[in-house]
């Protein structure tokens, strides 16, 4: 009992690490701009059937990786340049840039039906060798890669807003955006590059996952309504919340599929996130208040 | 009586500007012009127009009729962060902080905003990247940047704030991270509203010092304030304003002695 526990605990860690990666790119565009982006799952599933269809090519897996990222990074841009802009440069708030979110949901949902089908793709671990013990619980080699990643962009998150002065500037436009843009922060080119970061960070979860879950064209839904709850228990504008939602949703998910049965692996998410709406709405980690 | 700017040759210049909010006239035909070096007292009751007129000099506001020039060319019909990064610079009633950042990280990206080439127009990836690989230029111009910010921070008073969170300031602290702040910004024109309401004594000594200092640097300064004797004590000149009429301008002892000033508003504050 306790064994199965912790290896679920264990599936949990890795499913969460993913869910982290998703929810900072929602907190990211949330603390940025404001707008909750539902595309965001979408982001992760372009990664990982980009690497997948490109490592399939016979390109070496680091280079389908990175050009993966950038693909998703890329696609990213576009959806803020050519959707949110436009929307906010005619003055569309709140629930109207929601539904363009969702819109762009099923748009990219359905473009990846199109180009890639039904069929799931595979791709192959980033290195080889056996699977990775832990305290009697058992663990693909590809969990060390989720894990490194985690910590890499979280470091990278972390450095970047608390000792660069962009960083720090794009926390003085998260506080109060329009008297920073009276120092000259320029808030559309932060909202422009928190759409490529978070699609950048997203795609990049998906990368790194698909060796474990395989990619498929719809693989964002779960992921992007995952990452939602991880975030809002986090606190969206937190990322240190995001990291501690994400883990903390993966391994609830594993836990309560594995005790009790699989079908509430994906449902037991929603319950966590009706809780957190009506026990502690600004999330674990999150402010009270959002702005000053 | 004017002081003579040592540096900058800085002319702001209203011309006939008038704001109305539906029928109400908040500002009418306001004109008048400011120079480098020089203390631009603004007085007048509440309601008088004050608020707006820089309302409508930062940008935030358009003017229903006139135009603001900065030397010469227009400021009025351009966005509040272009009109910023003309070098005009504004505080507010009530301090606004940002929140989260602390009182060194304040000062340091109103230097950095205002740097030549600043950081921000090549998108964040660059403060990352130079940070990340530890570029020497990057090194450099940090060092340069954490040494004026301490500069400011002791020439506004504030040196044993700076690694305070804005959050936790009282609000004397605030105004004088605001004033210092908005000095960071290396303004041309600094419009202050109210700086000296909520200080005490030894803060209101410290704001005026920073004030004649910022004179001294060229900037053109205007100050409104509904302290009188502090404002008619730092002020070069005076325009006073009454339901959104320039009633007077002139020399602040002038402004003092004039019957429709007095019948206006200062009779009322000395009440």
């Amino acid at each position: 009992m306790i064994a199965s526990l912790w290896q679920y605990v264990l599936a949990g860690v890795v499913v969460g690490a993913i869910y982290a990666l998703v929810a900072a790119g929602f907190v990211l565009i949330y603390q940025v701009t404001g707008i909750i982006n539902f595309a965001q799952g979408e982001f992760a599933m372009i990664g990982a059937m980009t690497a997948a269809s490109l490592a399939a090519t016979g390109m070496p897996t680091p280079a389908a990786a990175l050009l993966a990222v950038l693909a998703a990074a890329v696609i990213g841009g576009l959806c803020y340049l050519f959707a949110i802009r436009p929307a906010t440069a005619a003055k569309a708030t709140g629930v109207t840039l929601i539904f363009i979110t969702l819109g762009l949901d099923v748009a990219l949902r359905g473009a990846a039906l199109f180009v890639w089908g039904t069929n799931p793709l595979s791709l192959d671990p980033f290195s080889a060798g056996t699977a990775i013990t832990i305290f009697g619980g058992v663990l693909p080699p590809q969990a060390a890669w989720v894990l490194i990643t985690d910590a890499l962009v979280f470091v990278a998150l972390y450095v970047f807003f608390r000792h660069t002065y962009a960083g720090t500037a794009v926390r003085a436009a998260v506080a109060n955006p329009p008297i920073a843009s009276t120092f000259g922060i320029p808030l559309r080119t932060f909202a422009f590059w928190s759409f490529v970061a978070a699609a950048a960070i997203g795609g990049l979860g998906g990368v790194v996952i698909a060796p474990i879950t395989s990619a498929t064209y719809d693989m964002g839904l779960t992921l992007g309504l995952a990452g939602f709850v991880a975030a809002v228990l986090g606190g969206l504008d937190s990322l240190p919340g995001a990291l501690l939602g994400g883990f903390v949703l993966g391994i609830v998910e594993k836990v309560a599929g594995g005790l009790l049965s699989t079908g509430w692996e994906e449902g037991i998410g929603f319950l966590i996130l009706v809780l957190v709406l009506v026990l502690r709405p600004q999330g674990l980690l999150g402010r009270a208040v959002r702005r000053a | 009586m004017t002081a003579v700017a040592p540096v900058s040759t800085t002319t702001l210049e209203v011309r006939g500007v008038t704001m109305r909010f539906g029928g109400v006239v908040a500002v009418d035909d306001v004109s008048f012009a400011a120079q480098g070096g020089e203390v631009l007292g603004v007085m007048g009751p509440n309601g008088a127009g004050k608020t707006t007129l820089f309302n409508v000099i930062s940008g935030v506001q358009r003017p229903t009729a006139g135009v603001v020039l900065l030397d010469g060319m227009r400021l009025t019909g351009q966005r509040v962060d272009q009109i910023a990064a003309r070098g005009v610079t504004r505080t507010f009633q009530t301090p606004v902080m940002f929140w989260g950042l602390t009182v060194r990280e304040s000062i340091a990206i109103a230097l950095a905003a205002r740097e030549a080439g600043g950081i921000y127009p090549p998108g964040p990836e660059r403060g990352l990247l130079a940070c990340g690989l530890g570029l020497p230029a990057q090194r450099t111009r940090d060092a340069a940047l954490r040494e004026q910010a301490e500069v400011l921070l002791a020439a506004a008073g504030i040196a044993y704030l700076a690694d305070r969170a804005t959050e936790s300031l009282a609000f004397g602290e605030e105004r004088l991270l605001e004033l210092a702040r908005a000095l960071a910004a290396r303004p041309r024109v600094l419009l202050l509203d109210e700086p000296l309401s909520g200080l005490n004594a030894e803060e209101v000594a410290g704001v005026l010092r920073t004030v004649r200092a910022a004179r001294a640097e060229g900037i053109a300064v205007l100050l409104v304030e509904h302290a009188v004797g502090e404002l008619l004590g730092v002020a070069d000149r005076v325009i006073v304003l009454d339901h959104g009429h320039a009633i007077a301008q002139g020399d602040p002892r002038t402004i003092a002695a004039d019957p429709v000033v007095i019948d206006a508003y200062i009779g009322d504050e000395l009440e």
